[in-house]
């Protein structure tokens, strides 16, 4: 079997400073499209409720107010950055923060914000599917953590769907429902590897996110969310023409069309790099949010990217990050 | 047999139809492909309109190829399975394909022994023989005409009318050309009966009373086994093969359902006649093959059957795994490099490389595309053929493509497999006599069944 080459760029040339990221390893990218994605292997933490099975929106008390709940019997859930929830007849909610939620702790989300415009109800428990939100919002659905305001993202979402070619209105809903089906195949077109703990994404070659999960189950959990939602919208707005016939290599035997293959995946991969190193870089500031036992959450602010990260002691134990 | 996978492709695709203007020209787009295959191997032409998956519009030419061309030259063998063929398809075709071919022979002026035989066994021997004869009389009369000889025709007609039912005559015209003389003359008489034989209403539907009467429009006998696609497709209604794997992986009662599996693949292996070469299955074994949700084995426990199939069916099947593995599927999809493990070491190329996979390729996309590009100047000839694995036979393929330009062909359910495995094998030159074998086994099922119609 022709093995492809692991590109050996540290995390670190992106991320300097607080991201101890020291044992997380770089995989053979994938590609669907214009969405790049370098799987991350990495240390399993123990001790993290996943954040599918573990934890509950269990009512909107108010538009604006979420409470999510950790059903599961140990394990801190660490609320996954920026997700929200979809159910059918009932106002999707988002979350601008993550936090953490002790086993069996419920917890009230003052400065959720409203994603749908114009539907009535709210959500409970049935039937609800989570999202994360598309990248487009994150920068900014951040900034406003801690503002009380239900539509306070609604205008951003207005222009997104105008940039998605759709009606400007504060529905998000109209790229995550009605565009599920090409979205959603973002999860079987980039496949997630055996041990995968996070992962970079790429769209049309520039970075546009970093996440770390605490372990591959979370992670796993978070998959569908991620590809398909949080960075499956910029990729499928900026999906390319399909290519046209293929060029053969120059080769004139099977050995030479191995070698060929190779070379041009390893020019490829060296691509890879290339964006990673080309990403803007800059001083990062960290600001402390919530602490439980000897974890921190910190919200992450530099002039090139922003997110939250958790850690514990110098490691670092959950990150999601993106470009601004 | 190098043209046969495009010669089958444009049997199961092009789907113009036959025409026949009164007063014009026949109208058969296609002619000189038809005839070019039935010059290169009459035998073998006319067996592959048999294949499961031709169009009714392209099993009415090769009808009409073999009917209109001469036999001089052809050994008996050979003749004798053009005219079973022949017979077959008059009754796999819908009736009013066959009337129209009858008459383009007329128009035409192809008559040879053969071709008489053949319409006279359907314009008088059809199961459905009486309700034709009513709806379609004008023109079943001037196909028997034309089967005949006018003056023949009619001059058997005449003693029929005066009680002939057996004279020397009449069997040397008409009765030795049937299998069942006796329900001829009443039927002949049929013919002739709304009026003048030179009467010019031909094309005209009447009745025997004068009403017209509707063609009967399903054929007598058929050809393609009728699909029961259920209404909702689940993990587990898509055959007893892929059902049984998906409770194996879903962690079922072991030692049931293998013998259940057993069972169910030596059903499916004894349709199948040996294969006696060669495949290398490069199967994409990543984690889209698994899926998720409801659908979670679906796709991987067909190509898991299909990889069972032809580990009985072929002499040797090499499996090139991608991604993970049948029973642990995950990771990414690479199958550039699987086509090239494929391959093996130069001199020991399998006969057929079959990349079953469900197209999503991510290591890297397009990689598969230029390898397939690039390997006739490397020197490989061994063909490549995609088998697109789906969950429903209306899956939207537009992002699975990873090489347009590859022979490709779907499949979900175990039914597939009976399109499956001819077009696979309809590829390589090892496939020849196995496609043969194959339609020569259905020629046999279709005369049986045939004969019982006529029982």
């Amino acid at each position: 079997m022709t093995r492809t080459p692991t590109p050996a760029t540290a995390l670190e040339t992106l991320l300097p400073g607080p991201l101890g990221l020291a044992g997380h390893r770089l995989g053979t990218p994938q590609q669907a499209g214009a969405l790049t994605m370098v799987p991350i292997a990495g240390p399993a933490h123990p001790g993290f409720t996943p954040p599918r099975t573990g934890l509950k929106l269990t009512r909107v008390a108010g538009y604006g107010r979420v409470e999510l709940h950790n059903g599961a019997p140990t394990g801190v859930a660490i609320v996954p950055l920026h997700i929200g929830y979809i159910q059918d007849a009932a106002q999707n909610h988002a979350l601008c923060r993550s936090a953490f939620l002790a086993a069996g702790q419920s917890l009230m989300f003052e400065d959720a914000c409203c994603v749908q415009q114009s539907q009535g109800g709210y959500l409970t428990e049935r039937d609800q599917w989570f999202f994360v939100l598309p990248a487009e919002l994150r920068a900014r659905a951040l900034e406003l953590r801690g503002v009380h305001g239900y539509d306070k993202l609604w205008a951003d979402i207005a222009d997104l769907n105008a940039r998605c070619g759709l009606a400007r209105r504060g529905h998000l809903e109209q790229i995550l429902s009605r565009k599920r089906p090409v979205l959603t195949q973002f999860q079987s077109r980039l496949e997630l590897q055996p041990g995968q703990v996070g992962a970079l994404f790429f769209v049309a070659g520039r970075f546009t996110g970093l996440e770390i999960a605490p372990d591959p189950r979370y992670f796993a959990e978070m998959w569908t969310a991620l590809v398909c939602f949080a960075y499956g919208v910029a990729a499928w707005r900026a999906e390319p023409a399909p290519p046209g016939p293929a060029a053969p290599y120059e080769a004139s035997d099977l050995a030479g069309l191995r070698g060929a293959l190779a070379r041009d995946r390893a020019a490829r991969l060296a691509q890879v790099t290339g964006w990673l190193a080309a990403a803007p870089t800059g001083p990062a500031e960290l600001q402390e949010e919530d602490r439980y036992l000897g974890l921190r959450l910190s919200t992450l602010t530099a002039p090139h990217l922003a997110g939250q990260i958790v850690t514990d002691g110098d490691r670092t134990v959950y990150a999601s990050l993106f470009a601004r | 047999m190098d043209d046969t996978p495009t010669f089958l492709a444009h049997l199961e695709t092009h789907d113009t139809a036959l025409t026949l203007p009164r007063g014009g020209d026949l109208t058969w787009d296609d002619a000189d492909l038809h005839r070019a295959a039935h010059t290169r191997d009459p035998e073998g032409y006319a067996l592959l309109g048999l294949a499961p998956g031709v169009l009714a519009r392209q099993r009415a030419r090769v009808l009409l190829q073999i009917l209109a061309a001469s036999q001089a030259g052809l050994d008996e063998p050979t003749r004798a399975v053009l005219a079973r063929v022949a017979r077959i398809l008059t009754l796999a075709l819908p009736p009013a394909h066959v009337i129209t071919v009858l008459l383009a022979l007329r128009r035409l002026r192809a008559n040879h022994k053969h071709t008489t035989r053949t319409a006279l066994r359907f314009v008088l021997e059809h199961p459905h023989a009486d309700a034709l004869i009513a709806a379609r009389r004008p023109a079943l009369r001037d196909c028997f005409e034309h089967a005949l000889g006018t003056a023949a025709a009619r001059g058997c007609a005449r003693r029929i009318d005066g009680g002939d039912t057996g004279s020397d005559y009449l069997r040397r015209r008409l009765l030795r050309f049937l299998t069942d003389p006796h329900a001829a003359p009443a039927r002949v008489q049929a013919l002739y009966a709304a009026g003048h034989p030179a009467g010019h209403t031909a094309g005209q539907a009447a009745g025997r009373d004068g009403a017209a009467a509707p063609v009967p429009a399903e054929p007598a006998l058929a050809v393609d086994d009728a699909r029961h696609r259920p209404p909702t497709v689940t993990a587990t209604n898509r055959g007893d093969i892929a059902a049984t794997l998906v409770h194996l992986y879903r962690g079922g009662p072991a030692a049931d359902l293998h013998a259940a599996l057993g069972r169910h693949l030596g059903a499916a292996v004894a349709a199948f006649p040996r294969f006696e070469g060669t495949v290398a299955l490069v199967l994409d074994a990543s984690a889209s093959m698994r899926g998720y949700g409801e659908r979670e084995w679906a796709v991987l426990s067909q190509a898991a059957a299909l990889r069972m199939l032809l580990a009985r069916v072929c002499a040797r099947l090499d499996v090139i795994e991608v991604g993970g593995g049948e029973r642990d599927p995950g990771g990414a999809t690479d199958l550039a490099t699987g086509v090239l493990d494929a391959l093996g070491a130069p001199g020991h190329a399998p006969d057929l490389v079959a990349v079953v996979s469900d197209g999503y390729e991510n290591l890297f996309p397009g990689d598969l595309a230029r390898v397939v590009a690039t390997l006739p100047r490397a020197g490989v000839t061994t063909p490549v053929v995609f088998c697109h694995a789906m969950f429903t036979g209306s899956d939207d393929l537009r992002l699975r493509r990873p090489d347009p330009a590859l022979p490709q062909r779907g499949f979900w359910h175990q039914d597939d497999f009976a399109d499956l495995l001819p077009w696979m094998f309809g590829h390589c030159a090892a496939g020849a006599p196995w496609l043969r074998a194959a339609l020569h086994a259905r020629l046999d099922d279709l005369d049986r069944r045939a004969a019982a119609l006529a029982a």
